[in-house]
């Protein structure tokens, strides 16, 4: 049974449209972009991550108009990226460039360069604050005044910026983790061609990394329970800002010396270590380790962490297991793609309903005839 | 000053810098348009730490603004939305790549900013400083 073409609904979603303008609206208050950008970076973060355009301000208005629905918001997103022109690819990043802000490790209590808190809740009480509801610019004037005082007292300036050493390197120099060769292989890019099976691996990160937060974060939790064969020890997680650069577009010799620095792009990335067992040249079974990455814009270390489980994850197909199995991961944790579907169920399906219906009725009527 | 190290300072500078810079050449010198600043994205290349390879993050806004100086072209590309910077950094890339005279003398000011931009960045690295750890092994 097919489709038939429908009218008579103009009025009324126009009518419906002005209703969500006026459900906005009629409390009479406004929110600044400026606002949601100051005060709402975890979801500002989210939503860059999961529409892949890194940009708090777009993010921000995305937010404004879907009042804040995660899904909608990384839709907005989505459809504005695709009326932009892609003028640049950026030169390498490599990760060592971050200037970070926190940098923890649960392998190690001794790592080079220090465990750094930075900013982050894991350390709060999650208690709702009631005073928030009372908040004013004077009280959080007086705060921020204390607390620069404070800071200017007691932080010792050398005046020095200092790049830290990744663990993982520190690992890889002591010969306990394998070492790899640069491989500069020409990445997948899956907003240009579609996803294949098997994919590569540059295919892979790019759909997790721009996964919705709350599938990512669900497979990744899934493997740890039983539904997959990864349990990983996080062996760093850091926040900061990385870099970006580009190439002049058609100067015939330059070097790094001669690109463009553009601005940075804030993220968190995650290098988690999974015990495997490998077989030495004696073919007896010995403990190694292998690296599980996980990144993704903003500071979102719970996705980067099951990032990073999934990673290894597929980096090792088993078909009993669902989150060892590319297909089901990647084709199911976009949030676009996801939400989209599962939208799709609320437009007319009378046809094809009716047609199940009518089947029904014939059965229960050959059924009563008997 | 090589590309790389002037644009750095340009966008992280906080001051007016581009604009002062660009301001000199556009009232000594006519330049023309050639894509007026424009938005568009660009495609963040990444090299990931477990095996070395690479793939690509996502995109990133961008505004791009492209102008002829002297028959030489300049380019102005900065993240997000900056219309007037984006302009002002295409003249003063230009200018460089025109070897104006002015750009000589711009040398002090930019060494000056860079100073300053290390100096802020020190300070933020140190004042976060105060959230490492310093454990103490206890005895039980």
């Amino acid at each position: 049974m097919g489709y038939v073409a429908v009218k008579g609904g103009t009025m009324a979603i126009e009518a419906s449209i002005n209703r969500l303008t006026y459900d906005r609206l009629k409390e009479r208050e406004i929110i600044e972009v400026n606002t949601i950008i100051a005060t709402m970076r975890a979801m500002v973060d989210q939503v860059m991550s999961e529409s892949s355009l890194y940009s708090p301000f777009l993010a921000a208005l995305a937010i404004k108009q879907a009042e804040g629905s995660m899904e909608e918001a990384v839709f907005i997103m989505r459809s504005h990226r695709s009326t932009l022109p892609r003028l640049y690819y950026s030169n390498i990043i490599e990760s060592d460039s971050m200037l970070v802000e926190r940098r923890i490790s649960a392998s190690f209590k001794d790592i080079p360069g220090g465990q750094i808190l930075g900013a982050t809740t894991d350390y709060t009480h999650r208690l709702l604050d009631f005073s928030l509801a009372e908040e004013t610019r004077l009280k959080n004037d007086q705060w921020m005044k204390q607390y620069m005082e404070k800071i200017k007292q007691e932080v010792k300036e050398d005046g020095e910026i200092s790049y830290l050493p990744k663990v993982v390197d520190y690992l890889r120099e002591e010969g306990l983790f394998g070492t790899y060769e640069l491989d500069n292989t020409m990445p997948t890019d899956i907003t240009k061609e579609n996803l294949s099976f098997p994919a590569s691996r540059s295919a892979r990160l790019q759909t997790l990394t721009r996964g919705q937060t709350g599938a990512v974060t669900a497979l990744g939790y899934a493997s740890l329970r039983g539904y997959g064969q990864v349990h990983p020890t996080v062996g760093e997680v850091r926040v900061g800002k990385l870099p970006i650069y580009v190439e002049h577009p058609n100067e015939p010799e330059q070097t790094a010396e001669d690109s463009y620095y553009i601005g940075e792009i804030k993220v968190s990335e995650v290098e988690s270590f999974v015990p495997v067992s490998i077989k030495n040249e004696q073919n007896e079974e010995e403990l190694d380790f292998e690296i599980g990455y996980g990144i993704c814009y903003g500071q979102n270390e719970t996705k980067a962490i099951a990032m990073s489980i999934l990673d290894q994850c597929l980096e090792h197909p088993e078909a009993s297991f669902p989150t060892h199995d590319e297909e089901f991961v990647l084709l199911h944790i976009d949030s676009v793609e996801a939400t989209g579907f599962i939208s799709h169920l609320k437009l007319p399906h009378y046809v094809t309903f009716q047609s199940k219906l009518g089947s029904i009725r014939e059965v229960k009527k050959k059924g009563g005839a008997q | 000053m090589k590309r790389k190290r002037r644009t750095e300072i340009l966008i992280q500078s906080d001051t007016d810098l581009a604009e002062s810079l660009a301001n000199q050449i556009k009232q000594t010198y006519s330049f023309k348009e050639i894509v007026a600043p424009q938005y568009g994205l660009t495609m963040v290349k990444m090299r990931e730490s477990a095996k070395k390879s690479l793939f690509y993050i996502g995109e990133v806004l961008v505004t791009e603004a492209k102008v002829e100086l002297n028959g030489q072209i300049g380019i102005g590309i900065i993240q997000g939305m900056h219309d007037g910077l984006a302009l002002n950094l295409a003249i003063i890339d230009a200018a460089y790549n025109a070897s104006f005279p002015e750009t000589l003398s711009w040398k002090d000011a930019l060494v000056a900013a860079e100073a300053e931009i290390k100096r802020k960045k020190a300070k933020q690295q140190a004042e976060l400083m105060e959230t490492k750890v310093s454990f103490e092994t206890m005895d039980v």
